[in-house]
């Protein structure tokens, strides 16, 4: 039974089936809004899932040069990490595997996306995928540190010695005391982590790696048919991820006593996140060189960040 | 009693083995092998065996040579002493010499000498394994000079390559140093206490530090830190890493640099019993933090596959240093536990590495690519243990990474520290940069297009293959499984640490004594990889169907210059309208962001990393001098 019931967690809700549904929605929202704010009509909002069927339904090239195990199964276990993320938010105060989940671990389980397009793009042997990996992995070494720091900032204002500290803490924490983006230590954290989602999903200006127009898409540049789909598919989980990692961790879960309707506000203000940190920086930034990205993560971000994790070790 | 010979007799076997093979297995090879593998073998099983007594049973197997028992409460004979701390050592350094001794069997085949090369290996396993299960301070130092001479010797084995005797020499002049450092701390605490015995040396000086043996104290902590190659003494140790045949380069990162941490531990926490001095565990995890992130840093610099893996050696050992240094259960633990891991995923990747230089007769990432055509059972191996040092679930350095971030977290929010905030930040931020060098080595050395002149690559043998694939299979196991390991083994070996009067009791002839005191236990069952099992099922079923549903369209192999297998250009790599051309982005040009970023600190260490011996053996004096100034100023 509990077998049963992780599966169907898993494969419907909130794994699979809702979250992808949710994120290519996201990033349909996004495709319409930024349209619209650069005076375009712009697609249907279900687009991206057009898109999607659409690509499943091409011709798999694997190009001569690759290694073909490794190259279709990156998009899997890609996939499979992201599925495994959506399971560890608590969606709209539900908690599944008792809402234990370290924030460490989420930290390292928000790699594995990368890290399978990583190694996706290199095994598909193209040297414009050789320079796209390069960048991601530079784009991550500069996230993670801000990051790192802004976790450890909430850690402090919401851990209570306990050994291992958990977003349960945090939804409870937030359900005692009020959002935490109303802390005034934190709202420099909530700031850089707004910086972060971008680079972690890698929109502009922060798409270096997957710059269409210079590197042909960097690590996709081999990709055809249904693994590409699958990567597409993985880019707009992750755009809802992040978002509702934000919502969760500053936000947090607002109880109406319905659970469809805390689900829809959940969903609501992930979407207003997604249009604030991404499609409106979007619409007025053009893309970084990687070197400024780094620079600017490492400088700017992590100093707002350190910043918080200063303000509330002072106690404030 | 019989389990109390089982130690001696394994160490025995070793160095009774390296005058064998030096007098009867010169000629033949079978014989040679034979004899290597008895001897191995039986350490092995012997240690294994000890499991029963001192792990599940918690008792503390104790040897007198001779039986020189103790007189009134005095040691004076060498006494052999096995707790669950150095058994847990034992053990995997024990499964790395039967790895090493299987793969070199294949992997030397070609070189002279091979009885020399055999004697000097089973010498080295026999100071390892000595120098664990020992209990007497001298014949701590004189297994520390074997080891450091048979690896000296191992370093410059292929004296016909470049740099080999170089590297040999500068291991042999730092390792001197650092062996003369524990020397005269010995002789200071044999004048101060009148003893040899550690756990006697233990008792009488607990809460009665005078300046000598604070003095002494300095000397020790520096000596075993040349040993575990920490930073400012880990310059030497690169060049014989790089040099040294893989199974060898294995036995350094597996056992050599563990018997230094072996050392510090026992020194620290058995001897001196300082670890409650906050100064102390600052002194430790700031060491750690530094070695961590200046030999990462470094390792993203090499050209060379072996280098660089070298500084990821010194680069982990930071974390276990760090660990240690935490000095909290949770702390212990986790630094036990990627000491054990390391030895794994390290292990593994030089095999790796071997396997590459076997096949293709290089290291130089710029002149290698596209290996995973030719050699797809390594390239696997090599991503797994790749995977598993950068930390990624749910291979065995996470497990051991995150025990590690949560100590020091923990130790921060108790004691309200910053620095222990930072090393948490540092840690997690160094874990990322390995990750970076390992995917500039699997895009340059196994991805990307295959040199035509490199078409004769074949994968290695089968007998170099199976430690590969058994070092593989335990990175899942350690890591998926790691609640089942920290239950068994990891949590008696992290109380050893932590009770040094019961290492005392039972030296001194109580063995009652070997379960009194306090027992910590660590409950960490929040992640849980049977959820990853489930859905690597469901996906591996995904998997399935999408391959057996879709078309075969994959393209033939093909090299550049060799056209006409693919008319339309589908199956080539896009060049841009081009014609299919070789083209392929090495590991030195990768990275340029974070390198240009950081130019001015990368001059820097390429100054100090200058190649003079003499300003290595600079480091290491200046080093261990501040060291004894903080020891003299703050531990007292």
């Amino acid at each position: 039974m509990i077998v049963l019931t992780t599966i169907l967690q898993i494969l419907i809700f909130p794994g699979f089936l809702f979250a992808s549904f949710i994120g290519l929605l996201l990033a349909g929202i996004d495709r319409k809004v930024l349209a619209r704010m650069q005076h375009r009509i712009g697609p249907p909002i279900i687009q991206p899932m057009y898109d999607f069927f659409k690509l499943c339904g091409k011709e798999t090239i694997v190009p001569a040069a690759a290694n073909r195990h490794v190259y279709m199964l990156a998009p899997w276990a890609s996939l499979c990490s992201l599925i495994v993320m959506c399971l560890f938010i608590p969606v709209g105060g539900l908690t599944f595997f008792s809402g234990n989940a370290d924030l460490i671990i989420i930290i390292y389980l928000l790699t594995i996306p990368a890290v399978c397009l990583i190694i996706g793009g290199s095994s598909s042997g193209s040297p414009y995928a050789a320079v796209g990996i390069s960048r991601e992995m530079v784009t991550m070494i500069a996230y993670e540190l801000p990051l790192i720091i802004v976790f450890l900032a909430i850690a402090r204002v919401v851990g209570r010695g306990e050994l291992v500290f958990s977003i349960k803490t945090v939804a409870e924490y937030q359900i005692a005391n009020g959002a935490l983006v109303s802390h005034i230590a934190l709202i420099p954290a909530a700031i850089a982590f707004l910086l972060i989602i971008p680079a972690e999903v890698g929109t502009q200006p922060f798409d270096t790696a997957e710059a269409e127009t210079e590197i042909c898409e960097g690590p996709l540049v081999e990709y055809s048919g249904k693994p590409l789909a699958l990567f597409k598919l993985n880019s707009s989980l992750k755009m809802f991820i992040m978002s509702a990692l934000f919502t969760t961790l500053f936000i947090g879960v607002v109880y109406t006593g319905n659970v469809i309707a805390d689900v829809v506000i959940f969903v609501a203000i992930c979407c207003l996140v997604t249009i604030i940190c991404m499609t409106l920086v979007h619409a007025v930034t053009a893309r970084l060189k990687i070197e400024h990205l780094f620079k600017f993560y490492w400088t700017v971000v992590a100093g707002i960040a350190l910043v918080s994790l200063i303000l509330v070790w002072a106690g404030l | 009693m019989m389990y109390a010979h089982f130690p001696v007799i394994a160490v025995m076997g070793l160095f009774l083995g390296a005058f064998l093979v030096e007098i009867f297995g010169t000629k033949n090879k079978y014989i040679r092998n034979t004899i290597v593998m008895i001897f191995v073998l039986l350490a092995a099983v012997l240690t294994f065996a000890l499991i029963k007594p001192v792990m599940v049973n918690g008792e503390i197997i104790t040897y007198w040579m001779g039986s020189w028992e103790p007189v009134e409460g005095w040691a004076i004979g060498i006494g052999y002493e096995v707790d669950a701390l150095g058994l847990f050592f034992g053990l995997f350094c024990a499964a790395t010499f039967v790895l090493s001794a299987i793969y070199s069997f294949r992997y030397m085949d070609s070189d002279d000498h091979l009885g020399h090369y055999y004697t000097l290996f089973l010498m080295l396993c026999g100071g390892v394994l000595g120098l664990v299960f020992t209990g007497d301070l001298f014949n701590m130092f004189i297994m520390v000079e074997i080891i450091t001479f048979a690896s000296a010797a191992l370093a410059a084995f292929r004296n016909y390559k470049f740099g080999a005797l170089e590297a040999g020499f500068k291991y042999l002049v730092i390792g001197s140093v650092g062996s003369s450092m524990i020397l005269f701390g010995v002789a200071l605490i044999y004048l101060q206490t009148h003893t040899l015995n550690i756990a006697q040396i233990g008792n009488e000086m607990a809460g009665n530090l005078t300046p000598v043996t604070i003095l002494a104290l300095g000397l020790l902590i520096m000596g075993f830190s040349v040993k575990a190659f920490i930073f400012p003494f880990h310059t030497p140790v690169v060049d014989s890493y790089a040099t040294a045949p893989a199974p060898i380069s294995m036995m350094f990162s597996g056992t050599v640099n563990k018997i230094g941490v072996l050392g510090l531990i026992r020194v620290l926490y058995q001897m001196f019993r300082v670890m409650d001095k906050e100064a102390m565990q600052m002194t430790l995890v700031v060491i750690g933090m530094a070695t961590m992130f200046i030999a990462v840093t470094c390792a993203l610099a090499q050209h060379r596959l072996k280098r660089l893996l070298a500084y990821h050696s010194i680069s982990q050992v930071g974390y276990v240093i760090m660990a240690i240094g935490l000095a909290t259960p949770l702390g212990v633990t986790g630094g036990l536990f990627h000491a054990m891991n390391h030895t794994v995923f390290k292990g593994l990747l030089f095999l790796c590495a071997g396997a590459v230089f076997y096949a293709a007769g290089t290291t130089n990432m710029d002149k290698l690519g596209g290996l995973s055509k030719k050699m797809p059972l390594t390239c696997a191996c090599f991503i797994v243990g790749a995977f598993a040092i950068s930390g990624i679930p749910p291979f065995n350095g996470f497990a051991s990474k995150w025990m590690i971030y949560l100590a020091a977290y923990n130790k921060g929010m108790e004691t309200g520290n910053f620095l222990y905030i930072a090393a948490t930040i540092v840690a997690v931020v160094t874990s990322v940069m390995t990750l970076a060098s390992f995917i500039k080595v699997t895009q340059t050395v196994f991805f990307g297009q295959l040199k035509a002149t490199n078409d004769y690559i074949r994968d290695v043998p089968l007998s170099m293959r199976i430690p590969m694939w058994i070092g593989s299979a335990l990175c899942i196991f350690l890591g998926v499984g790691y609640n089942f390991v920290n239950k068994t083994i990891l949590n008696p070996a992290m109380n050893a640490a932590f009770s040094a009067e019961r290492y005392f009791d039972v030296m001194m002839g109580d063995p009652a004594a070997a379960s009194a005191g306090t027992n910590y236990t660590i409950n960490l069952s929040v992640w849980n990889p049977i959820l990853w099992l489930v859905l690597f099922a469901i996906v591996f079923a995904a998997v399935a169907i999408a391959i057996i549903t879709t078309k075969k369209t994959v393209g033939k192999v093909m090299l550049s210059g060799s056209d006409n297998q693919d008319p339309d250009g589908k199956y080539a790599v896009f060049f841009s309208g081009e014609r299919s051309q070789y083209s392929h982005v090495v590991g030195s040009d990768m990275f340029w962001g974070f390198r240009k970023n950081f130019s001015k600190y990368f001059d820097v260490f390429h100054k100090f990393h200058n190649g003079n011996v003499n300003d290595y053996a600079t480091y290491c004096v200046v080093g261990g001098i501040i060291i004894t100034i903080i020891v003299f100023i703050f531990v007292r």
